[in-house]
């Protein structure tokens, strides 16, 4: 019996997962805040409490995130792209292109016929193509977030604007709401532009069937139907997409304690 | 005023570089001839922790390496007595030329990440950093090689350097020559064999020495024998690794403005030290670490030495066994070849060798600059690459636009290459960190499987 856990420090938030011999006991996640690894030390401690297991059962620790410096004691560290592979071809197996939209980069993976890595691509110079450029241009057209995605759906047409970052966005934003177009449209076209952005990005790769898609934005309609619109394949998403990070690393923690047995 | 004298003031006027108080220069050369210092202080440090049995012989260019010290002095010192130093800013300046003329070749490349904010004054961000960042050094009379130099040869290769020997000339002397974009044609030599003869015209002018027939043979001779060294050094680098690929590529750098025949002389000890590594199996990492080569735009010691700190101090580590660098490799792969020893010869061998042997991506052709790409399959072949690192500084347009050439023809062989793009700047090193440890984590989890 292995027991393992993976820990994903993303910009936004710290996603956790327990495996037990490559089966998934819990899952958990909280802002990543000012104090992350103290919040995520207490994230541990908190899904291990309600798995009924303690620290002593643990046979491994791996972690993975862009604030990975911030990790609590671990005992191994993995990059993002490897971990989300891994998690891809773990919930997918015959999944060889995996691309992850998070808070604030987006990125996309290469499997081969083996399920192992053989290339990958990031977009982190800049928010346009991730998360955060929804929150912003949210706040722009005065709606929530989560009201977006189905928002956008209700579009008759598709406006554009174009995205080089945020900022920019933000302006077109203010102009299309200046030449009256309406919330549901200005939303189509925050997806539209984002997945133009990330759709360019896996294009370098090659857009290789099964596609999975992973990561927090994984969970928003509107960018789900924007993506498979430009990629013009069907997309492969999982149940809980935030956690794809997480159960990677978990996932390879399982590989590396089998190893060390 | 009169006319003449109003022409004569305006001629004086710099046309490029604003002015700036010899204040804010002085303050800012010491601030960065500071930090530079405590930075390859530290860079040395690393590289002796990364391999604990790091060889004894490295001792001789971790000396070279202080820009500031020993070098340094003995240029002075040599100037005093009358010799001449020639600067230059890329590869196709003929070394051997200026050997001969009994002066001194220093290269005046930039690698001061500061530098390059103080070159923002003059041109936009968009442009190269190495460019930004040697205008800066010459701004603030940084770089003692730079200032030093008598004369600069600049050679119009990619845009950024075709201006920035005419914004030195603001300063300096500066020659410039013009390479052809083609190479194999008739009427590309030709013009080439007629800048190498200009320029040496130039170097005799300025030095007052005669380019002789048994002075150019002695200068060719010389630097056959440090390529000899080179390849040498390479060749130990095939196998087990007995050396990180950061110690190589510093004791490779430091040609650029050490002493030609005592580079060679401690080459062949490093080597002869390797070769005892090689006998007594002293690996200077696991044999199973991945095998890694970088290609793209130059990297200058001493800060940007960046990419190949974080491959060789990653987790899991990489080690760098070849480069396709014009500041590295690329400085020595190539003698000049002479069949007979006459003066004609010899200027058609030095020109051939300069031209026909450079893999620069200024160049091009229908084939794809195929010298380029057939070079770096030899390489991967050579030396059992695992994966490449093609690196590129942002406004490097050259490199960056040659990548999808060589990422399909790796694709082709199966070796996978990993596009990394940075600036003149020491605050995206989180990010790379990242990214070069996804590279390499695929390349073990290849070879593991």
């Amino acid at each position: 019996m292995t027991i393992t856990i993976g820990i994903d420090l993303g910009t936004q938030s710290i996603k956790i997962v327990i495996l037990k011999d490559d089966v998934i006991l819990s899952r958990e996640k909280a802002f990543s805040g000012f104090e992350t690894t103290e919040i995520a030390e207490e994230l541990i401690n908190k899904s291990l409490k309600k798995s009924g297991l303690s620290k002593n059962d643990i046979d491994h620790i791996t972690a993975t995130g862009a604030g990975i410096q911030m990790a609590p004691k671990v005992d191994s560290t993995v990059s993002m792209m490897s971990a989300d592979a891994k998690a891809g071809v773990y919930l997918f197996p015959k999944a060889r292109t995996i691309i992850d939209v998070g808070a604030e980069e987006a990125r996309a993976m290469k499997c081969d016929d083996n399920g192992i890595m053989v290339d990958f691509v990031v977009n982190e110079r800049c928010a346009a193509g991730a998360g955060a450029f929804i929150e912003a241009m949210a706040r722009a057209i005065e709606v929530k977030m989560e009201e977006m995605g189905p928002l956008s759906l209700q579009a008759e047409r598709a406006s554009s604007i174009n995205a080089t970052c945020v900022i920019f966005g933000e302006s077109d934003v203010v102009s299309l709401i200046h030449k009256q177009e309406s919330k549901p449209e200005i939303a189509r076209a925050v997806f539209d532009a984002m997945a133009d952005r990330v759709s360019s990005m896996v294009r370098r790769l090659g857009v290789n069937p099964e596609v999975v898609l992973i990561g927090g934005v994984a969970k928003d309609v509107g960018f789900i139907s924007s993506l498979k619109r430009k990629l013009g394949v069907d997309l492969s998403i999982p149940d809980y997409p935030e956690y794809a990070g997480a159960l990677g690393a978990a996932l390879i923690a399982a590989k590396r304690s089998r190893r060390k047995q | 005023m009169s006319e003449t004298l109003k022409m004569k003031e305006q001629k004086q006027q710099k046309k490029y570089v604003p002015e700036i108080s010899q204040k804010e220069i002085e303050e800012l050369n010491k601030s960065i001839e500071t930090s530079s210092q405590k930075i390859v202080a530290e860079t040395i440090k690393k590289m002796k922790e990364t391999d604990k049995n790091r060889p004894k012989t490295m001792k001789y260019f971790d000396e070279m390496a202080d820009l500031f010290d020993k070098r340094k002095k003995e240029i002075i010192e040599e100037k005093k007595s009358g010799k001449k130093v020639i600067g230059y800013l890329c590869l196709f300046a003929p070394i051997e030329l200026i050997l001969a003329a009994d002066a001194i070749p220093v290269r005046v490349n930039s690698g001061w990440y500061d530098a390059s904010k103080i070159g923002d004054r003059v041109v936009p961000v968009e442009v190269c950093p190495v460019i930004r960042s040697t205008i800066g050094a010459k701004m603030v009379a940084l770089s003692p090689f730079l200032e030093n130099s008598d004369a600069i040869i600049s050679v119009l290769t990619c845009d950024g350097m075709t201006k920035l020997g005419e914004i030195l000339s603001d300063y300096k002397t500066v020659w410039q020559m013009t390479i052809p974009r083609i190479k194999d044609s008739d009427q590309a030599l030709q013009l080439w064999n007629k800048e190498i003869t200009n320029i040496k015209k130039e170097i005799e002018k300025l030095t007052g020495n005669k380019i002789t027939r048994k002075k150019l043979r002695k200068a060719i001779e010389l630097t056959q024998k440090a390529t000899k060294a080179f390849r040498r050094l390479q060749d130990l680098r095939k196998g087990n690794p007995v050396i990180m690929g950061r110690d190589a590529m510093l004791a490779i750098q430091t040609y650029m403005w050490d002493d030609i025949e005592r580079w060679t002389e401690n080459t062949n000890k490093l080597c002869d030290e390797l070769e005892n590594r090689v006998k007594n199996k002293n690996w200077s990492t696991s044999p199973d670490t991945p095998k890694v080569m970088i290609t793209g735009t130059p990297m200058f010691w001493p800060d940007n030495w960046k990419v190949p700190t974080l491959i060789e101090e990653a987790n899991p580590q990489g080690v760098i066994v070849a480069d396709e660098l014009c500041s590295n490799e690329r400085i020595l792969n190539d003698p000049v070849g002479v069949d007979e020893w006459t003066m004609n010869d010899m200027i058609n061998a030095i020109s051939e060798r300069y031209l026909m042997a450079s893999t620069c991506p200024c160049f091009s052709s229908s084939d794809g600059n195929e010298d380029r790409i057939n070079w770096l399959i030899t390489k991967v072949k050579d030396y059992k690459i695992d994966g490449v690192i093609y690196y590129v500084v942002r406004g490097c347009m050259l490199y960056a636009m040659e990548y999808t050439r060589v990422k399909k023809v790796l694709d082709d062989i199966n070796v996978p290459v990993y596009y990394l793009d940075t600036e003149y700047t020491r605050e995206d090193v989180g990010q790379m960190k990242t990214r070069i440890e996804a590279f390499l984590e695929m390349l073990s989890a290849r070879k593991d499987f």
